[in-house]
């Protein structure tokens, strides 16, 4: 029975997916793919965080876009001063600093607190920080640096694309393959795997999962850092809580497209949704829906998913 | 700090009712005294203290009290039920452009258009809840979420409803035209909603709604229909909401679209958890704090100077005092008192209602936010 679902998951994602490419291809809106892609794998990164911090502490991490808007902001201030390569490495750092932070001072007071306090908690420390930049700095958007100075396109699919975002793309295939190894055959990785499963039978075998839960947020806010830096340039400019705005909800969704529980389904997701926002802002049949499409058909998708099928496209039922 | 009691007025008059306790207890002569004494500060504050007052500050009072019905509508959700709203603004904001709308673009009296906007807010909440509150907890706090977002960038953007960049007029109601008339007018709302709160939770369906908070599974086994009656207590809080976004927008004289935002949403939960939770004295005292954050600042510049002592911290503006204060308290009473200001305050609501001074009693039985379910 249980193989009998999982295979119906495949089958919908598998026909989810078709549907959309026929769609595109049918409506012409080729560049809408390839932009969708390369967006929805940053909403991928985003959510594989939400997922990890779900699966090992059983909250919605509203922060979650935080994690990368703390980096973007540490980037800006130091491309100024330092190449671009420790720049970076100093935005990521400060992610995962952000990351322990939060888990030491605001998780672990509340680690057997009910999970909705916590996720008010997590919340309220979106809000601090998004507070903090806007106390600090200014309240408008400002253009950050990027990867690759060039502006050099190329061409995919018929579609120019700029630099920037192939590198964004080659990255996140790269971290995808990290993220599965480390999953898949690391001891910390299986640990993690582990206590997102069973906690307790993971503290029987030795293993601390409070200890556990640290790495979890740091490798999440890592993530979510990684998510930032790469796709925020892309958009031309940034202001106070950027990724909390306008990546948020999408990694949210992309998160539940994969029932909040599987991480390839999380990152497949992420892509599905940045295709549909992609298509959404593009396409001239919704052209009469006031302000963004985008963000409207996101919300129906997540809708949709939630009614129909809460346990996602890959997930388990029950 | 005059302004802040200000506000605890009209809670605490409606605030705690005699549970249990001790029937036997009667407070003396001077103990009635001593009560009166203070009632009578508590109403000067409220009902005397604004008068005369400049209209920026009466402005900011009735903001402060308006807050409070917001507050009560969260708490209706929240406290009540332990389902979480982070899209409140929208039915705030909604219901402001509403009654806005109907006021300015329809030329109708300002009644039809505050009763538009409860009607609307309790329908939006109707429709999203028949869709989504099948699914609850997190993923519904997760939808909310997202649906302040679509209005935000969607409905917010209807030149029609909102006036385009520069936004809604929405004039005084006459009779109403001052603003210290405007701010009794805020503040019989607010008695009224206050009332209403307090009637609901005395029926029937009032007590099935805390049984279905503290453990939906056995409530729903004693015939509690669960999802009908967490529809109802949204619609409530919808309609609640609705209510403040109006009487928020006539007292502005002019709605925008971007007042409304993720933000504010949160300020809107953050000022009902930090006033406690199930504490309607709380509740209204915490919200109208959270509307006064900046004025206050501007009062007591002790607490400005306070905070510039940080090294490179630019001056705090009132706008954003709010945004990083509000985070920090709220991180302090989850960890610290879980029942916000309605727990600290306990005593002396129990002290005001006849009862006997009892520093100890916290109620902390009944206010726990950590019976909001997931």
């Amino acid at each position: 029975m249980d193989r009998l679902r999982e295979r119906q998951g495949q089958v919908i994602t598998a026909a989810v997916i078709t549907l959309l490419v026929l769609v595109l291809l049918a409506t012409g809106e080729k560049e809408s793919l390839v932009i969708g892609v390369i967006t929805g794998s940053a909403y991928g990164f985003l959510a594989l965080g939400l997922v990890l911090i779900y699966k090992s502490s059983g909250v919605f991490n509203f922060a979650q876009g935080e994690f990368g808007t703390v980096a973007v902001y540490t980037l800006y201030l130091l491309h100024f001063d330092v190449p671009y390569g420790f720049a970076l490495l100093g935005a990521l750092g400060v992610a995962v600093l952000m990351g322990v932070v939060v888990e030491r001072l605001v998780v672990r007071p509340l680690f057997d607190a009910p999970r909705v306090t916590l996720l008010v908690a997590t919340a309220g420390v979106a809000l601090l920080s998004i507070a903090v930049q806007i106390w600090f700095g200014e309240a408008t958007a400002r253009p950050v640096g990027r990867a690759l100075p060039t502006l050099d396109r190329f061409t995919v699919l018929g579609v120019q694309i700029s630099d920037q975002r192939l590198l964004l793309l080659g990255a996140l295939a790269i971290l995808a393959g990290l993220l599965a190894w480390f999953f898949n055959k690391t001891n910390l990785g299986l640990a993690i795997l582990g206590s997102s499963q069973e906690p307790t039978a993971t503290e029987l075998m030795g293993i601390s999962v409070k200890r556990l839960s640290t790495i979890v947020w740091a490798l999440a806010a890592l993530l979510g850092g990684l998510a930032g830096v790469l796709a925020v340039p892309e958009t031309g400019g940034f202001a106070p809580g950027v990724l909390t705005v306008a990546f948020l909800i999408p990694a949210f969704t992309a998160a539940v497209l994969g029932g909040m529980t599987s991480l390839p389904g999380a990152f497949l997701g992420g892509v599905i949704v940045g295709v549909v926002e992609a298509v959404a802002t593009s396409a001239p049949i919704f052209e009469d829906i006031p302000g963004s499409p985008g963000t409207l058909l996101v919300f129906v998708v997540l809708l949709i998913v939630l009614v129909a099928r809460p346990q996602g496209l890959l997930g388990k039922a029950g | 700090m005059a302004v802040e009691t200000a506000s605890r007025g009209p809670a605490a008059e409606t605030g705690e009712t005699v549970e249990g306790g001790e029937p036997s207890f009667r407070p003396s002569p001077i103990g009635w005294l001593a009560r009166g004494i203070v009632w009578a500060a508590i109403a000067w504050l409220v009902l005397i203290f604004p008068l005369g007052r400049e209209a920026f500050e009466l402005q900011r009072y009735s903001e402060a009290v308006i807050f409070g019905i917001i507050g009560l509508s969260l708490n209706v959700l929240l406290g009540y039920v332990g389902q979480i709203s982070l899209g409140h603004q929208a039915f705030v904001g909604i219901g402001a452009f509403t009654s806005a709308y109907i006021v300015t673009e329809q030329n109708l009296s300002f009644w039809v258009g505050v009763a538009a906007a409860v009607a609307v807010g309790g329908l939006q909440a109707l429709v999203l809840g028949g869709v989504s509150l099948r699914i609850t907890g997190l993923y519904f706090a997760l939808v909310t979420l997202a649906y302040g977002l679509v209005a935000e960038k969607n409905i917010f953007q209807i030149q029609e409803l909102t006036g385009g960049g520069l936004g809604q007029p929405a004039p005084k109601p006459k009779g109403f035209e001052s603003d210290f008339r405007y701010y009794y007018l805020c503040l019989v709302f607010l008695a009224i909603v206050l009332w209403v709160d307090w009637r609901m939770m005395r029926t029937k369906s009032g007590r099935a709604l805390l049984a279905l908070r503290e453990n939906p599974r056995v409530a729903s086994t004693f015939g509690v229909n669960v999802r009908l009656l967490t529809l109802f207590a949204f619609v409530v809080s919808g309609a609640f909401a609705g209510l403040g976004g109006a009487l928020l927008a006539h007292n502005d004289t002019r709605v925008s679209p971007e007042t409304w935002s993720f933000n504010l949403a949160l300020i809107f939960v953050i000022m009902t958890v930090v006033g406690g939770l199930r504490s309607r004295a709380g509740v209204v005292i915490g919200s109208a704090f959270f509307a006064l954050i900046g004025y206050l600042l501007d009062k007591f510049t002790i607490l400005q100077d306070g905070l510039n002592a940080i090294p490179g911290a630019p001056d705090l503006s009132p706008e954003i005092a709010r945004l990083v204060i509000g985070p920090v308290l709220l991180l302090l009473t989850l960890t610290l008192t879980p029942g916000g200001i309605g727990q600290q305050i306990r005593p002396i609501v129990r002290w005001l209602t006849g009862h006997r001074f009892d520093l100890k009693d916290r109620g902390l039985k009944e206010v726990q936010i950590s019976d909001v379910r997931a």
